[in-house]
């Protein structure tokens, strides 16, 4: 379950060669990325293009797709083929290099945030000491892909919206960091290995059932708190303002047709993934569960919280942009600071 | 009560009495002004000169209560040119006067009366673009259907049908310059919401000026889905070829209520008595249409408020199909239903009855459990009261001013609904009750739209019952109405309905035919939008889209 050996070196170990030598960890590094990302894609594919049509069908009593394959699931191919097929339209007077980079910037920040979550069964790419600053840094450096997608497409709706992305993660960023500090606070380190480390002890037994001390469990209070965040974190449902369709459009992603459309939709739905892996991470013990193998069990505690965000967004009115402001700043701030000085109280009282 | 301080009523009732309206009253009021009288079947009209307009008007408001401009009917004869004041007041629309303006024909204009009534301005408007009148003092007397670059007045008499018009396609201002609408504030940014935009429930263009994200300047620009309606019902005979028309008016299923507009006008016009049955069967289908309609503009609502993807928008629109097959089934439509006749309906309910009857009950008995569900999803969630309460405030006064009928007036608390206030079909014989909400904002519209949809069940419900028992050989569909129906020369009568977005009126001129000399139609649409940028100047954009949701309008009727 703990991560003991990263997985290059793993991989390294198993094909027999010395993983101390910088340039074969290298070459393996890269390969051991690229699966996981294709893993993660692969995800997305099914989660973004199929099941989430499913999902919201679900929710809003219809059937959605049904005839390609069984209950639909061939549309995922195809609607791949027709995304990449469509003509990419670059607007006139666009900041070229700023609007290519903006949507690439994106996905790639939020799958690079994926290499320190440890998945189980020793998937886990590096474990650096700082695992929960860096993952935090990689979930906000989206931020500045989406003002640049905004400032540079040439469009106010886009501006707007941009602008909107920037107000929001400001106001959430820091209730979001600050909560999960009150984690690091509990488990005493920022390494993600060991902070699923400590979440393995159990917490008290009911009927014999060993309830593990999952820091959901430990504090629920921070945990209603960052799921809260995550969902502006993550913009969606009450918290889509940057996109908000029936206002600007489409917000930043007004502009952006074909693959870079592909590129801003992945994106969101890796960051909702990220958000959801920081969540099983720090708050549900990583991939921690009984019988079934640790890798399932991450990956069903991830897909429930993308569930979780859906269904926010089938049930859920937007709030306005200054009403999400006040939210951020006066409540969930206060609220953030006031867990990570209690945190730190019971911390210290029992250390 | 304090004796020194008079009701205002009671100075406002210049000329009521016990049978109407005492005409010679109200004339003593504005007799300096008075050249001559009219008599239109729906009221009196005053004949004053077109440089009167705005004393005569303002003394009818102030001093005889008339509150409520409903319309502005312009219109070309062979001699001069004439524009029609329909005055009301909210309290009692039956009480109504007209204030007749003819001006010269080679130099027609007069006097705005858009000082005494805001709603005046958007209806001159209208009439200075298709018939050609000039307003005087009117505030910004430009086109308002028609593009800026029109040349010559379509429903004037020597208007060529055709000639060649060019309409420019201008490009967009460039974004950085010349953009500051608002000299004060140089920060403002100018942009279009719409003709294309995922919320604005057609091809509306809002013209905006953004001062970050409140809304410095609004300008609803309309005309988009302009269909020339008036003038195609003027080429068509009474008898038959209107009644397709009003269903493409308001088409969000409404059709019933406003064929009924034209069907009440036209009865009246010539003198139709429909039989009772008939109007049972009437103001069944009619509050089958408001159900319908009501349940889109509060879906939609829903949609703007949530975002898309919203549950509760699939959940209106899953309930409102079954009212929409209970419509196909009576009507054989599902959109258009051309299902009223001059003197009656087309057919009876459809066979066999009991059938249909089950139908309509199961539906009437399903639907409070359904609006408790869009209660929990909607009217009780704290986010969408956050949202709503007390954002898109329309004060009554600024309501009646701007002419706002229908949901949006009785949002603002007023009370007039004229299926009580002036009885049509067979309202006046059901039990049900008119729903007003003081709120004054987008929450209190909201709220009117689900409970209406109560009532309207209500009346279902007896007209079932009605029905059911209704005896078999006085089914009576339709009254004996002429093949070809040429009212006598020169009727003039104003009438309204009801309709799902408010009164819903048409005034129509006979000259001896069987076509109408002229056929006006009052949008609710087109007025309760005028009140937009009341609503919405200083607020958010979210909010500017909620209250245009709250107006629930239908550019089909806005443009016509």
């Amino acid at each position: 379950m703990q991560s003991e050996t990263p997985l290059p070196d793993t991989l390294a170990n198993l094909l027999g060669l010395d993983p101390s030598n910088p340039l074969v960890l290298f070459v393996i590094a890269v390969v051991a990325s690229g699966v996981i990302a294709s893993g993660l894609l692969a995800l997305v594919a099914v989660s973004g293009i199929w099941g989430k049509r499913k999902i919201t069908a679900a929710f809003t009593d219809r059937i959605a797709v049904n005839r390609h394959g069984p209950a639909g699931i061939l549309i995922i191919p195809a609607d791949a083929l027709r995304l990449l097929s469509k003509e990419l339209i670059v607007p006139e007077g666009v900041d070229r290099p700023a609007w290519d980079l903006g949507p690439l910037i994106m996905v790639f920040s939020a799958l690079a945030g994926f290499a320190v979550i440890p998945m189980g069964n020793g998937i886990q790419i590096a474990d650096p000491e700082t695992g929960l600053a860096y993952v935090f840094a990689m979930a906000s450096v989206a931020s500045l892909g989406l003002v640049m997608a905004g400032y540079s497409s040439n469009n106010k709706y886009s501006f707007l919206g941009g602008l909107r992305a920037v107000a929001q993660n400001l106001a959430y960023e820091i209730p979001l960091i600050l909560t999960g500090m009150s984690v690091a606070l509990f488990a005493g380190t920022l390494r993600l290995s060991e902070i699923v480390a400590a979440q393995s002890t159990a917490l008290f037994s009911l009927g014999g059932l060993a309830i593990p001390s999952w820091y959901a469990f430990v504090n629920p209070f921070a945990f209603v708190l960052f799921m809260v965040a995550n969902l502006a974190e993550v913009g969606r449902n009450p918290f889509d303002i940057p996109e908000a369709p029936t206002e600007i459009v489409a917000g930043w992603q007004t502009e952006y047709s074909s693959v870079y459309f592909v590129l801003a939709y992945l994106s969101e739905f890796i960051h909702i993934f990220l958000g959801g892996a920081i969540i099983a991470t720090i708050f549900l013990g990583g991939p921690a569960g009984p019988v079934l193998p640790g890798i399932v069990w991450f990956l069903i505690k991830i897909v429930g919280i993308y569930l979780f965000t859906q269904w926010a967004r089938s049930a859920i009115p937007r709030v306005r942009i200054d009403q999400l402001i006040e939210i951020g700043w006066k409540g969930l701030l206060v609220l953030a600071f006031a867990n990570l000085l209690l945190t730190a109280g019971i911390v210290g009282v029992i250390a | 009560m304090s004796l020194e301080e008079p009701e205002p009523s009671t100075q406002l009732d210049v000329g009521v009495t016990d049978d109407g309206l005492d005409y010679d009253q109200i004339e003593a009021l504005i007799d300096d002004y008075v050249i001559g009288r009219e008599s239109h079947v729906n009221a009196e009209g005053f004949v004053v000169r077109p440089d009167d307009v705005q004393a005569v008007l303002s003394t009818l408001k102030t001093e005889a209560g008339f509150d409520f401009c409903s319309c502005v009917t312009a219109q070309e004869y062979q001699d001069r040119y004439e524009s029609i004041y329909h005055l009301k007041k909210y309290d009692d629309p039956t009480q109504e006067v007209s204030v007749v303006v003819p001006s010269p024909r080679d130099d027609p204009h007069n006097q705005s009366g858009a000082d005494v009534y805001e709603t005046a301005d958007w209806h001159e408007r209208e009439a200075y673009d298709l018939v050609g009148i000039e307003y005087d003092d009117h505030p910004d007397l430009r086109r308002i259907l028609l593009p800026e670059t029109w040349q010559g007045h379509p429903l004037s008499l020597d208007y060529n049908q055709d000639k060649p018009q060019i309409v420019p396609l201008r490009e967009h201002a460039n974004p950085l310059q010349d953009d500051k609408r608002s000299p004060s504030d140089p920060d403002t940014m100018f942009v279009n919401i719409g003709p294309h935009h995922p919320a604005t429930h057609g091809v509306l263009h809002i013209k905006t000026a953004l001062d970050g994200e409140q809304i410095a300047d609004l300008e609803p620009d309309i005309g988009y889905l302009h269909r020339c309606e008036e003038q195609m019902c003027q080429q068509g005979t009474y008898r038959h070829q209107i009644m397709p028309y009003p269903d493409r008016w308001d088409y969000i299923s409404a059709g019933l209520l406003n064929e009924w507009a034209y069907a009440r006008a036209a009865e009246d016009l010539a003198d139709i008595d429909v039989p009772d049955y008939a109007q049972v069967i009437r103001t069944m289908g009619a509050e089958m249409s408001r159900i319908a309609a009501h349940m889109l503009a509060v879906s939609t609502f829903a949609l703007d408020i949530n975002g898309d993807f919203t549950a509760t928008f699939m959940y209106g629109i899953r309930d409102r199909e079954v009212v929409q097959n209970l419509l196909e089934d009576l009507t054989g439509q599902r959109l258009m239903f051309n299902y009223f006749r001059l003197g009656g309906v087309a057919w009876d309910l459809p066979e066999p009855r009991e059938e249909y009857f089950e139908k309509v009950r199961d539906f009437v008995d399903g639907l409070p459990e359904k609006l408790t569900e869009y209660h929990d999803l909607l009217t009780n969630n704290e986010i969408l009261q956050m949202r709503t309460v007390d954002t898109g405030v329309l004060p009554p006064e600024d309501a009646k001013s701007y002419g706002a009928t229908g949901p949006v007036a009785r949002g603002s608390g007023i009370d007039y609904d004229l299926r009580r206030d002036d009885p049509y079909g067979y309202y006046d014989e059901l039990d049900w009750d008119v729903v007003t909400e003081d709120g004054c904002d987008n929450f209190s519209r909201l709220l009117v739209r689900m409970r209406e949809v109560e009532e309207s069940a209500k009346i279902i419900e007896q007209c079932v019952d009605l029905l059911e028992d209704w005896p078999e050989d006085e089914r009576e569909i339709q009254a004996n109405v002429p093949r070809t129906l040429r009212p006598d020369p020169d009727r003039e009568i104003y009438r309204a309905v009801e309709g799902a977005k408010g009164e819903l009126g048409i005034y129509i001129r006979s000259d001896g035919t069987d076509k109408p000399a002229r056929f006006k139609i009052r949008s609710p649409c087109f007025s309760n939008l005028h009140t937009l940028p009341t609503m919405s100047e200083g607020e958010y954009i979210p909010d500017m889209i909620a209250s245009l949701g709250s107006l629930d309008i239908v550019l089909g009727e806005v443009d016509r």
